[in-house]
């Protein structure tokens, strides 16, 4: 077993150790019936999974991907501020200038104007299209 | 013949406006590489709340029909399968791409398609009412044996490991149960207020479909591109009517095996693109020219994985069971219309679900007018970059969650199932089981504790749940798709090695 396929094994024993606690031993018998079957089912899948020749885990580029992740969180945190449509248009530009590719213009400053103006343009669409036409609530923010 | 009686429904402006809508951007996000038919379909559901159910129903119909197609065009162009059923494609595709007859590939595709996604939708209509009855024998056992048929047959077929496979199915089954408790409404597993309102099922599907592949195209940014063909060749649209149909054997095969393949729980559009391109080179005259750029090759392919589309709704009308993942998905948006499927849904519901099986045949004739138009600017579509691809769905993802309930909580559980999807992913967990069981949760619950009542009742709820012919049979189908699942897995490790 690599070390990859040893800590995702272990992690999926953390989580069936907790479901199995929390229908178990939290949960009255009566109201946690089909739970305690299904988490007792996958604790004895993950005893399994422990002697289960499996092939390595596809390895993660976490230096491109981390980035993305943190600019997105702060995008769903920043949602209830600044609402949809301001949060999206700061997400959108801020993640298309962040991944820009090398082979883009050299030209900074118009590589940020156009990026800004999709962003604008990208974010007015969504506005026309789920406020105005579907009128369809989206997250309001404080402003 | 009752069939016929609907097709006025789908000839309303509106209906004709939104199977137009569906198919155009069907096409277009099926182009797309790594835009999966099940992505788009999850990411649509949300806009389908405020339609009557049957307009949401051929909205979401024209868009599984039109993605299956589209995906056609990044394999043929670009070498990269739109979607899993478009694998087999890629193989002879790609290389009339290289020898300059792209545009050749792209006509053949279509048009096969169009044939075998007809000959599906007719294979659905005369199928369905007939099971639909026999569905009548299950009661509440055979209801919750069939549930976990369903996440057996889809969690052996969709992961390379029949272990997590299974554990992913009942992973999602355990999501199903967060929330109330479906008879007395007592509060489980609630252990912060965002999960208050459980996991509702669109957000479960967004969250597992569409978050991890805005991590997907982000992490790969950087890496290299494939060069994309341009939609060149000498084929006029007459001419490749002519060659299509005039590989009768080829058609035939990928209809058929795509419908046989797409009947059967589980098994997708990848296997009955495979399995029809297998067979018909094992009968070409030109079998030597299959993987160098041979039509029939691609008719095969793509007649079969659009003829399974139609035929994957029979098992998830009358039982349930979805035929292909994007069926599983498609099984969320019943739901969410009130639609439940089971054999009084032509009794019950006969305007709704005959006017969106009618509107599958018109989504076809469409496909194949707005693909061929379409398939001429291919090469524009596929320049979308990737980052701007992930902002999109990253944002139509939080609109669709937000959009089900006005809830914010839904907006941070989409986040966090997706996110950890895609890590999950890597470890050879699949999204399409835990769909199921999130999906088929709450159903195979109620049914588990009426059974356990009533077998009670009788003095033995084991006994209860495992006599009677149809509960054998389901429980052995079980056995024997778990048994399967681990044979062929060994199979393919020893292959491999």
């Amino acid at each position: 077993m690599n070390s990859q396929i040893k800590i995702s094994t272990v992690i999926v024993t953390l989580v069936s150790a907790i479901l199995v606690y929390s229908s178990f031993i939290l949960g009255d018998s009566e109201n946690y019936l089909f739970p305690r079957l299904i988490s007792a089912t996958i604790a004895i899948l993950t005893i399994m999974l422990w002697f289960e020749k499996g092939e390595a885990d596809k390895s993660t580029n976490f230096k491109d991907l981390m980035p993305g992740i943190a600019i997105a969180s702060a995008f769903i945190l920043l949602l209830k501020i600044l609402g949809f449509y301001l949060a999206s248009m700061i997400v959108f530009f801020t993640l298309v200038m962040y991944y820009t590719k090398p082979t883009e213009s050299k030209d900074f400053w118009r590589v940020l104007l156009i990026k800004l103006g999709v962003a604008f343009v990208f974010t007015f669409a969504l506005y026309g299209l789920f406020t105005l036409l579907l009128k369809v609530h989206t997250p309001e923010g404080l402003f | 013949m009752e069939f016929l009686n609907y097709f006025d429904n789908v000839f309303t402006v509106y209906h004709i406006a939104l199977l137009v809508g569906g198919t155009f951007a069907g096409i277009i996000l099926g182009a797309l590489p790594g835009l999966s038919p099940t992505m788009s379909v999850a990411l649509l559901i949300p806009f389908t709340f405020h339609m009557k159910p049957e307009s949401g129903l051929i909205l979401l119909g024209a868009m599984y029909t039109a993605t299956v197609a589209g995906g056609a065009i990044s394999a043929i162009l670009v070498n990269v399968p739109g979607a899993p059923a478009n694998i087999a494609t890629a193989l002879d595709g790609h290389k009339m791409a290289q020898n300059g007859k792209a545009k050749n590939a792209l006509h053949y595709c279509f048009i096969s398609s169009f044939v075998g996604g007809i000959f599906g939708v007719f294979i659905l209509i005369f199928f369905t009412p007939p099971l639909a009855a026999l569905s009548l024998k299950f009661m509440s056992t055979e209801m919750f044996w069939v549930a976990i048929l369903g996440i057996t047959i889809i969690a052996t077929l969709d992961s390379k490991s029949v272990i997590k496979g299974l554990l992913s199915g009942l992973f999602g089954l355990m999501l199903a149960t967060i929330g109330e408790h479906p008879t007395n409404a007592v509060e489980r597993f609630v252990f912060t207020d965002h999960l208050e309102s459980g996991v509702h099922i669109v957000v479960g599907l967004i969250g597992l479909f569409a978050m991890p592949q805005v991590w997907n195209l982000l992490e790969n940014f950087y890496a290299k591109k494939n060069r994309v063909f341009s939609a060149t060749g000498d084929a006029t649209l007459i001419q490749s009517f002519k060659l299509v149909f005039s590989k009768l054997k080829a058609l035939s095969i990928g209809s058929i095996i795509g419908s046989i393949i797409g009947i059967i729980p589980g098994a997708g559009g990848q296997i009955a693109g495979i399995v029809a391109y297998d067979q018909s080179k094992k009968v070409s005259s030109n079998r030597e020219n299959y993987g160098k750029g041979e039509p029939e090759a691609i008719i095969a392919a793509e007649s079969a994985n659009n003829s399974m589309v139609g035929p994957s709704l029979i098992p998830l009308l009358t039982l349930s069971i979805p035929g292909s993942p994007t069926a599983a998905v498609l099984l969320g948006g019943l739901l969410i219309h009130g639609i439940f499927p089971g054999h009084d849904i032509f009794t019950k519901n006969p305007e709704v679900i005959w006017t969106f099986i009618d509107s599958l045949i018109i989504a076809q004739i469409l496909m194949l007018i707005i693909g061929l138009f379409l398939s001429r600017h291919s090469k524009w579509i596929m320049k979308v970059p990737d980052n701007y691809m992930a902002v999109g769905i990253l944002l139509l993802a939080v609109f669709g969650t937000y959009s089900i309930q006005n809830n914010y909580s839904d907006v941070l559980i989409m986040f966090t199932l997706g996110t950890l999807m895609y890590f999950g992913s890597k470890a050879g967990f699949s999204p399409v089981p835990v769909v199921l069981g999130l999906i088929l949760g709450t159903m195979t619950e109620e049914k588990f504790l009426l059974g356990n009542l009533i077998g009670n009742a009788k003095g033995s709820s084991f006994q209860h749940f495992t006599s009677g012919t149809i509960n054998i049979v389901l429980i052995s189908l079980c056995i024997a798709s778990i048994v399967y699942g681990v044979y062929s897995s060994r199979k393919s490790k020893k292959i491999k090695a």
